[in-house]
């Protein structure tokens, strides 16, 4: 009682920043209840309004989960004014989900709320109580498993979109466990056993060494961060944020939609990138802030040291994705990608291996967030697909998956074959951005095309009625080829047919430094295609190897899953050093 | 120059329209939607619905297994009796119907097996929608009746029994247009003629590539063409610069004469003879006015370039869509040598699929 009682005057003396509050907040790392005294504290001094919108929303948040015991602890300690700013949320959101479980009374021996709010708030006004909380009370009921499935997907959406659009990569700074980790807790009895277990045993856990340790990795992260905002060249991005931010304002900005566009884009990208470089500052002064409280005082505060060890860990995660979106500097890569899945040769196997593929790519899309769709796929006779088209609309798609592009191998035994016999098939796959219509200001003379139309045979015109448009473009000097189907006018398909063509041939320019179309070579585009880039072995072992860059894992079920990302970041670095050494 | 000389009066038109009226008045069977084809207002087209209706994520996927299944199950055997879809294209089709069913197709894709009991907005009822794709693959009962409309160009135009559904070959007319409006600006502000303009498709087309005084009169005979193209003309706002006409070819434009910019059709062009083994959806389900062009295919070929002669200003353009190769090389014969001199460059153009398909010529 008395440790805890001087760790909350503790805190009130440092009265930290509202910033801080919430990255705690985020991080679960300190006890509601302790929040939601420090909120209370804050609250005497200023006002409770000063807090941010989306603070109260996230304390109303973790107040759902735990709700009777915090509006007990509102009404002991009688602040009308939170409770009446906290109340129609709270309300409102307990009538949508379903109802809390009625959580034991679960404060820990160590620690009791009202002792310690009582030490430093007025007496309790209980007519509150019976006015305000009579319904909480009664309508607590055991919960549906449903509901806690439904739950953190609802909030985790409701908050995701802003990080996912800053970052191409989710879960980066804020770590979104809150919410995740929450209703798993909450159906063990203890509610408030998860996060309460630091606080309570101090001593065990955090031994000297294991301070020098998390400090060494607070001074290494610290470096990083300064590293990385050295080499990003914070200066030169604030020198082109004022550059962009003055041509934005100009009188004649809008005469010209598209650069206007292109613009505005460019400006939010830079901002994006500097709110990142300083938010990775933030995080390391804060990892650094506790390091150096517990040196200024005698006893370690494991809470505090655990929270300083979270940060550093998602941090150096931010960091390294970070890194890895300084590779994709492509021209191209911060497009959305087109995805094109071919069967190879060998009937319903190679049919199944390209279903197998769709279904990954469409996964690894999910996991990404990016809006995924399977714009166009034919049937297999028996089963699997013959060819599939995937569109896939968000930031640095294409850059992630320019290095899919080739021969997938699979040997496995097959399940068509009464004898199982060990069988190998292949599936081409093809990437190209997904451009925007204007980007694509390139010409192709007319005669370089052959425009090829898939029609039903016979007499076609009024004795036909098939739906099948199906548009085949080829670039004649290259021998390019794109086929579209997906659209429902021919004309449709055509004009998405000629963009994916464009879009292509865009890349190979790049890809051949050609600075334009007409000095690609056809050749080499021809002997480049089909290159096999990595072996899904299912039999007699599990493994699956990228030809390219090595890197292999057994896990193939986690990669069938859509677990890319180490075979792309692998490819991405093998990339860039490929290009360092030229 | 009496018009109603050139008015069609052959004994086959009579009979074409006994032969439409009969199909037309004839209800669809197990149809519950079945808003009489004879009836004043078109149909709505389902992807115009209000989403009205909703279904569970399971029972959704009910439907569409189910669906997928039956098309799965005619494999090849539509293609082999008379060239109609096979599975492929039948689960494109599927794929579209949902398209259009759904306020919001993504949700299909968005949400897992984990949320069947996800409800999805419909803009039919489940119910229909089992009916409807029944229709599609026991009577063959074509595509766009069931959604109710084509995707045409870059345009969704409403259709439904009575009037022929557009044909992509039939997009390259447009181009066709635009081709020679950008040789004679002249035309571009001129009035436009579509003759037996169905949907309306032609019409919206080319008005849209006209200039700001081009103007199109669309005609049709049947009362259903007419009011699916006034239909089709008010959804895409254009009812001040085309103006839709019941009758038969020229009767409408009487008082034209020598004054028309350019003149289009579709006109039926189907040798009866071949009606009877045409596509299922086709021949049992699209309009016989629309589709039989009498003994040779030529009979409403002939009289529209009899008309156009008539019609058309100098300079004035004309493009047909034929039945191939030969209907176009009699079509070119024929004015070359009845309308001596009436012409100059007599075109014969290919559709994509390589079959001659549009006569086009100029005006002298």
């Amino acid at each position: 009682m008395s440790r805890s009682t001087s760790r909350l005057h503790y805190l009130s003396a440092y009265r930290p920043p509202i910033a801080f509050l919430q990255m705690k907040l985020h991080s679960l790392a300190f006890h509601p209840q302790i929040l939601f005294a420090i909120i209370v504290t804050h609250a005497s001094q200023r006002t409770i309004h000063d807090l941010s919108n989306d603070f109260v929303w996230r304390i109303s948040e973790l107040l759902i989960l735990d709700s009777r015991d915090l509006c007990d602890l509102a009404d002991d300690i009688g602040h009308v004014a939170t409770r009446t700013l906290l109340m129609p949320k709270i309300l409102r959101s307990k009538a949508s989900i379903a109802l809390s479980p009625s959580p034991a009374p679960s404060l820990s021996p160590s620690f009791t709320m009202e002792s310690v709010v009582h030490s430093f708030v007025s007496p309790p006004d209980h007519w509150l109580r019976s006015q305000f909380f009579p319904p909480m009370r009664t309508t607590a009921v055991s919960p549906l498993p449903i509901a806690y499935r439904s739950l953190p997907s609802s909030l985790c959406y409701a908050e995701k979109p802003t990080i996912a659009a800053a970052f191409p990569y989710s879960n980066s700074v804020f770590p979104l466990s809150t919410s995740i980790s929450l209703p798993s807790s909450c159906r063990s009895k203890a509610l408030f056993a998860t996060p309460d277990a630091g606080v309570s045993s101090e001593t065990s856990v955090w031994a000297m060494q294991d301070f020098y340790t998390l400090r060494k990795e607070v001074e290494a992260t610290s470096q990083r961060v300064k590293d990385i905002r050295e080499s990003a060249g914070l200066e030169q991005l604030g020198e082109e944020l004022a550059k962009l931010e003055t041509a934005a304002a100009s009188d004649s900005f809008w005469d010209d939609r598209t650069s206007a566009q292109q613009t505005l884009m460019a400006l939010t990208d830079v901002k994006d990138k500097i709110n990142l470089l300083k938010e990775f500052q933030a995080q390391v002064d804060d990892a650094e802030t506790i390091v150096n409280l517990t040196e200024e005082m005698d006893s370690t505060d494991t809470a505090l040291l655990e929270e300083a060890a979270n940060i550093v860990k998602e941090l150096n995660k931010a960091l390294d994705k970070f890194e890895l979106s300084q590779l994709l500097s492509g021209p191209y890569d911060k497009e959305g990608a087109v995805i094109n899945i071919t069967a190879g040769a060998g009937g319903t196997d190679a049919q199944d291996w390209a279903d197998m593929l769709l279904r990954m790519y469409v996964r690894w899309g999910e996991r990404q967030r990016y809006k995924t769709r399977v714009v166009e796929k034919s049937m297999g006779e028996e089963a699997g697909i013959k060819s599939a088209t995937i569109e896939l609309e968000g930031r640095y798609a294409f850059g992630y998956l320019s290095g899919e592009k080739g021969t997938h191998r699979i040997v496995r035994q097959s399940p068509f074959n009464a004898k199982g016999l060990r069988q190998t098939s292949f599936s081409g796959v093809e990437v190209m951005p997904l451009l925007p219509e204007d980007s694509l200001n390139v010409e192709i003379p007319e005669e370089d095309l052959q425009i090829g139309f898939s029609r039903a045979g016979g007499s076609g015109g009024q004795n036909v009625n098939k739906v099948e448009t199906a548009v085949r473009i080829t670039h004649i000097p290259t021998g390019v080829t794109v086929r579209c189907t997906e659209e429902r006018s021919q004309l449709a398909n055509k004009i998405k047919a000629l963009s994916r063509l464009k879009a292509k041939l865009l890349v190979i320019a790049v890809e051949q430094r050609a600075s334009e179309i007409k000095q690609i070579r056809g050749d080499a585009v021809k002997a480049d295609w089909g290159q096999q880039i990595r072996n899904y072995v299912f039999h007699p072992y599990k493994l699956v190897k990228d030809v390219r860059t090595g890197h292999e894992t057994t896990d193939i079920t986690s990669v069938m899953d859509g677990e890319l990302d180490p075979f792309i970041k692998a490819y991405l670095r093998y990339k860039y050093s490929e290009s360092m050494a030229n | 120059m009496n018009l109603a000389i050139l008015a069609r009066s052959s004994p086959l038109f009579t009979t074409s329209r006994i032969l439409h009226r009969s199909i037309a008045s004839k209800p669809f069977s197990c149809c519950s939607i079945s808003n009489s084809p004879i009836s004043i207002n078109p149909k709505t087209p389902l992807f115009l619905r209000p989403p009205t209706f909703s279904a569970t994520l399971s029972d959704l996927q009910k439907w569409q297994n189910w669906a997928k299944s039956i098309a799965s199950s005619v494999k090849s055997s539509f293609t082999d009796s008379d060239n109609g879809p096979n599975s492929n294209d039948l689960h494109r089709e599927l794929n579209w119907l949902i398209e259009d069913a759904l306020e919001n197709p993504q949700s299909l894709l968005t949400h897992n097996e984990f949320e069947i009991d996800y409800v999805l907005r419909l803009r039919a009822d489940l119910d229909e929608l089992y009916l409807l794709w029944k229709q599609r693959i026991e009577k063959r009962r074509p595509f766009q009746y069931v959604v109710g409309c084509e995707h045409w160009r870059d345009l969704v135009v409403s259709v439904e029994e009575g009037v022929l559904i557009p044909r992509p070959e039939t997009e390259l007319m447009v181009d066709l247009v635009d081709d020679v409006i950008k040789e004679n600006e002249d035309l571009k502000e001129g009035l436009w003629v579509d003759l037996g303009t169905g949907s309306g498709a032609i019409a919206i087309g080319i008005v849209r590539i006209l200039g700001d005084f081009g103007r199109v009169i669309a005609t049709d005979l049947s009362h259903v063409a007419v009011q699916v193209a006034s239909f089709n003309v008010n959804r895409y706002n254009l009812q001040d610069k085309i103006s839709v006409k019941q009758g038969s070819w020229f009767e409408p434009l009487s008082g034209f004469e020598g004054r028309v910019a350019g003149l289009v059709s579709n006109p039926p062009y189907i040798p009866s003879g071949h009606v009877s083994g045409l596509q299922a959806e086709v021949g049992r389900h699209e309009p016989i006015l629309a589709l039989d062009g009498g003994e040779d295919g030529m009979a409403d070929l002939l009289h529209l370039c009899n008309g156009a002669a008539l019609m058309l200003k100098s300079g004035g353009f004309f493009a047909f869509e034929t039945n191939g190769e030969d209907q176009c090389r009699f079509l070119v014969d024929h004015m070359e040598t009845i309308h001596n001199g009436s012409f100059h460059n007599l075109e014969i153009i290919p559709d994509f699929a390589g079959i001659q398909r549009f006569v086009t010529g100029i005006r002298s």
